[in-house]
């Protein structure tokens, strides 16, 4: 937005009550309410847009900000705190907070179940709220006889609660007056928009997004699922609390109706019409929403009407458009979903063949080679720093995964020294990736010991691994597909940032330095990797052997000290093979990095590995170096095949 | 939803066989609707929002084949044995090809987009139905007329004086419900269709690799799910005789919770979580309070979700991830 329009923005805003005023329009009532659905949809829009997280109950916590601000603020009867009216300004702090801790509460069990099985649940949540809601105005619980509470009110019921306070600051009408809470909403808008693009921009709201676009492999980037969807959760509810307590204290009274699941859709809607994850379309859904909701509804009525009484067609003249509201709201979720699932506002994609499409990859543009010079600097410096005394920097002694009744791994051992390339090759299915799922904390070993330098890895799940710094890319590339290229590779210094909501917020000097330097590290990996110039591409648009480029750049940004690699050069071309190996070869030497390598081509796992270890049928059948292995028989009779070492011998020399 | 209440003069032992008769009824019903979630769950893992209200249509559409037959009351004799049997052919071949539009228009084109999208359309399309069945027949509750002829079992038949009500429509819920999930299962089991589901529902890409038309399969299903809901809504209507725009939405939500319960995918479980579905909310209708029943199924649906989401009867493999 250009300075100029910003202005015109603000003046508008500002102007818009006494304008209304002036012209008699009298529609500052409907527009503050508008703004706090618009509120409301900005919240839903960090749990549904940001953590891709479906949330239908969300009116559950609407309800329970409203109601905290109608019983801590109102007389209700009955209520333990009748009598006792809290200040409308620590009521809505209060209200945000009670909305929070139950998002935790409701999430935190339920946030590892999948995206389509939660939304069923907190659909649940939504409808039990209300419900809850509407019983607590008359509990009786009687245990044979024994009443020992009778009649209590503690929600006002059906009724609702009626009147709530309003807040008070000297001087000005709330009692009397719309303008002031015209203002009063503005403010808490604008500052939540401001809070929000903060959060989207900085460390979290990227976790967010990895998390959307590709769980298993945020959580093999080093980004925390659980810990994060509760975030998303718990502030979402928040300021779904905050938009509650002021709404109850404008309307003066509140009744459970308001908060039922028709509110969640219709909150959904905005979100979904406008643009999940834009803040921009989000207001602009919720706007278009609200006045399809109360002027185009009501007008097209009229309109029907004065034509059906004009051409004498008295079936028109008793139509009524507002009923058909929730027919319009269904028909345009399904509408958005069809033809633009993006939103109004959403980030143009281009189209890109589908899943299947990956079994015939692109030709890959070539790629310059990589250079020495181009290593980034912070990693040397990293490189140097970070060595300490033992050999091993991955010892697998043991190692025993099966599934139902296959043995995927058994017994499996296998020792990465410092500073080593290691091949593991072996047929199809022989339980390679499963060893990666297996060290990377994916899946859970049945038996058998993993030390990374000098610790377990057992029972850790994989961002701890990342954590510790081994960092892994997948089979079939496993990128944030919507995001750009250099928020892929940011998402993988997640685990080395410290900054936490408030500091996102705030951005003190040290937040602002610490992500100007994590910008910095993921541009020069990206040069490093031959990328540089494609920062703001979304990765789903990069062809297959950048893609390939870019979770390496991903991996290298979690600040590894062993990387697994399983098969880098699945789908490439020769030269991009080449390059690929020579990458490789040069992370060992310039960054004393060690690398477990998952490869089937065999050119390249023979030239560039210390020593290779094959499986076949989940056991370790031969290690050693290139050499030994191209001999060996059980070798040669699971997977090289008798053909192999002639051909080899005729291709190329030994090391 | 009603039945028979356990009247205050009834015995303790007595309230408790007439709310699992009650139970029983309810839970036949949530079975028929769980088959259609589970059904369409399995193979193409959309949780199918709209489901409840092609029950719901289901009922409406029943009253409306028979107000075009002419039937408006009691039917007895050879009109009770020709014309009931030809309203739930008819009923159900119209909800079958409602949720195979459905299907058409706001599923397959999102085939291939994330999980949530045809979530979120099937949340659209719910909300369509309900209100183009809200702008249909009113707010009002409908009156769905005494069809099946209602005979106190026990008192007139057996001559028992027992504060217990069993009719000839509990019979009927019964009698109509087990010949339909038998037919089910031999569908599914042992003809060429069934047997494409199955191997579908496994594994889609296989599935298609060995020849089967997929996209037809999953047409079959949504045809049969809808056929199911569509005679659900029948019983529904000629046992309760009343119907109205959100019942939908209600029984939906329970029948899912009961194919959940059950072990999403799994046709037995779909079966047995109906059933206990049925109980439990009859019982908590009668020994807590009819007002806590819906916070207790979904409760349920909650604990289920999180702590076995297999359910009862699933396989142990449910993510697929």
């Amino acid at each position: 937005m250009t300075a100029l329009a910003r202005t015109v923005l603000v003046v508008a805003l500002l102007a818009y009550p006494f304008v209304d005023r002036a012209l008699g329009l009298q529609t500052v009532h409907a527009v503050s309410d508008g703004m706090i659905y618009m509120l409301l949809a900005l919240g839903l829009n960090i749990v549904v847009g940001y953590a891709g997280l479906l949330d239908l109950g969300y009116a559950a916590f609407f309800a329970i900000g409203a109601y905290a601000m109608g019983l801590l603020n109102s007389p209700v009867l009955g209520s333990p705190l009748y009598g006792h009216a809290w200040s409308f300004w620590l009521c809505i702090w209060v209200a945000a907070a009670v909305s929070a801790l139950l998002g935790l509460v409701i999430g935190a069990p339920t946030l590892r179940v999948r995206g389509d099985y939660l939304a069923i649940i907190t659909l649940g949540f939504g409808e039990i709220i209300p419900v809850a809601i509407r019983n607590l105005g008359d509990v009786t619980i009687e245990i044979g006889g024994w009443r020992p509470i009778e009649r209590l009110n503690l929600t006002g019921g059906e009724n609702g609660v009626n009147p709530v306070g309003r807040p008070y600051l000297p001087g000005v009408p709330f009692e009397t007056d719309p303008i002031p809470w015209y203002f009063l909403i503005l403010v808490i808008g604008a500052f939540s928009v401001w809070a929000m693009s903060r959060l989207r921009d900085s460390r979290l709201g990227r976790a967010w997004m990895a998390i959307r676009e590709d769980e298993t492999a945020a959580d093999c980037t080093g980004v925390n699922p659980v810990s994060t969807k509760l975030l998303a959760f718990a502030l979402g509810a928040s300021f779904s609390g905050f938009a509650g307590s002021v709404y109850a204290a404008k309307l003066q009274a509140i009744t459970p109706g308001a908060f039922e699941f028709q509110v969640s859709i219709m909150l959904l809607c905005m979100v979904v019409l406008g643009g999940a994850g834009s803040i921009r379309g989000v207001i602009l859904g919720a706007m278009l929403i609200t006045i399809f909701d109360r002027v185009v509804l009501s007008q097209t009525t009229f309109l029907v009407r004065w034509i059906g009484r004009a051409t004498g067609v008295s079936a028109l003249t008793a139509i009524d458009l507002t009923l058909w509201r929730w027919f319009f709201f269904g028909l345009g979720l399904v509408l958005v979903m069809l033809l633009r699932p993006q939103g109004l506002a959403g980030r143009r994609v281009r189209p890109v063949a589908t899943e299947d499409a990956g079994d015939e990859p692109a030709v890959p543009e070539p790629s310059a080679p990589p250079r020495l010079e181009a290593v980034p600097e912070w990693l040397k410096a990293r490189a140097a720093a970070g060595v300490d005394g033992s050999d091993a920097v991955l010892d697998v002694q043991g190692l025993t995964k099966s599934f139902g009744g296959v043995v995927a791994l058994n017994a499996v051992d296998l020792v990465v020294p410092r500073g080593a390339i290691i091949g593991l090759i072996g047929p199809n299915g022989a339980g390679k990736t499963t060893f990666f799922n297996v060290v990377t904390g994916l899946v859970r070993p049945d038996a058998g010991r993993i030390t990374f330098a000098g610790r377990s890895l057992v029972g850790l799940r994989p961002n701890a691994v990342v954590a510790r710094g081994i960092a892994r890319t997948f089979q079939s590339i496993r990128l944030f597909p919507l995001m750009s290229v250099l928020d892929n590779v940011l998402v993988g210094e997640h685990c080395r940032l410290a900054s936490t909501v408030a500091g996102a917020v705030l951005r003190p000097p040290a937040v602002i330095a610490e992500e100007r330097r994590a910008r910095e590290r993921a541009r020069a990996l990206l040069a490093f990797v031959g990328l540089d110039g494609k920062d703001d591409d979304l990765a789903r648009n990069l062809p297959y052997g950048d893609q390939r480029r870019l979770e390496i750049a991903r991996a290298l940004a979690t600040e590894p000290r062993l990387l697994l690699l399983d098969e880098p050069t699945a789908g490439m071309n020769p030269r991009e093979t080449d390059t690929l190996t020579e990458l490789i070869g040069l992370l060992r030497r310039e960054l004393s990095l060690s690398i477990l390598l998952i490869e089937h081509d065999m050119e390249v796992v023979m030239g560039i590995s210390d020593r290779i270890s094959v499986l076949d049928y989940g056991t370790r059948i031969a290690e050693g170096t290139a050499a030994e292995i191209q001999r060996h028989p059980r070798v040669i009779e699971a997977y090289l095949g008798t053909g192999y070492e002639a051909e080899a011998a005729g291709r190329s020399a030994p090391r | 939803m009603g039945g028979h209440l356990g009247a205050p003069h009834m015995t303790g032992w007595e309230v408790l066989v007439q709310q699992t008769i009650n139970g029983l009824t309810r839970g036949a019903v949530f079975a028929l609707i769980a088959l259609g979630y589970t059904m369409v769950y399995g193979i193409i893992e959309l949780i199918n929002f709209a489901h409840g209200d092609v029950f719901m249509l289901g009922l409406f559409i029943s009253l409306a084949w028979f107000a075009l037959l002419g039937v408006t009351g009691v039917l007895t004799g050879w009109k009770l044995v020709t014309l009931l049997p030809l309203v739930f052919v008819l009923t159900m071949l119209t909800t079958a090809a409602l949720n195979v539009a459905i299907d058409r228009i706001a599923y397959r084109p999102l085939r291939r987009s994330s999980r949530l999208a045809p979530l979120i359309t099937a949340i659209g399309v719910s909300f369509m139905l309900e209100n183009v069945a809200l702008l249909w027949k009113g707010p009002a509750p409908i009156a769905y007329p005494d069809i099946f002829p209602s005979v106190d079992i026990l008192r007139e038949w057996f001559g028992l004086d027992s504060a217990i009500f069993l009719t000839t429509k509990d019979i009927l819920v019964v009698g109509a419900t087990l010949p339909l999930m038998l037919a089910l299962h031999y569908f599914v089991t042992r003809t060429r269709w069934g047997k494409a589901m199955r191997a579908t529902a496994q594994d889609r890409e296989t599935a298609q690799a060995m020849g089967i038309d997929v996209e037809r399969t999953i047409l079959i299903t949504f045809f049969v799910g809808g056929a199911l809901a569509g005679a659900a809504g029948l019983i529904q209507g000629m046992y309760y005789n009343i119907g109205q725009w959100w019942m939908g939405y209600q029984a939906g939500l329970r029948a899912f919770t009961a194919a959940v319960l059950g072990g999403i995918g799994s046709m037995s479980g779909a079966a047995l979580g109906g059933l206990v579905i049925g109980f439990l909310s009859a019982w908590s209708d009668q020994y807590i309070s009819a007002r806590w029943t819906n916070a207790i199924v979904f409760s349920i649906l909650i604990v289920v979700l999180v702590f076995r989401p297999r359910g009862l009867l699933g396989e142990a493999s449910a993510d697929k991830a």
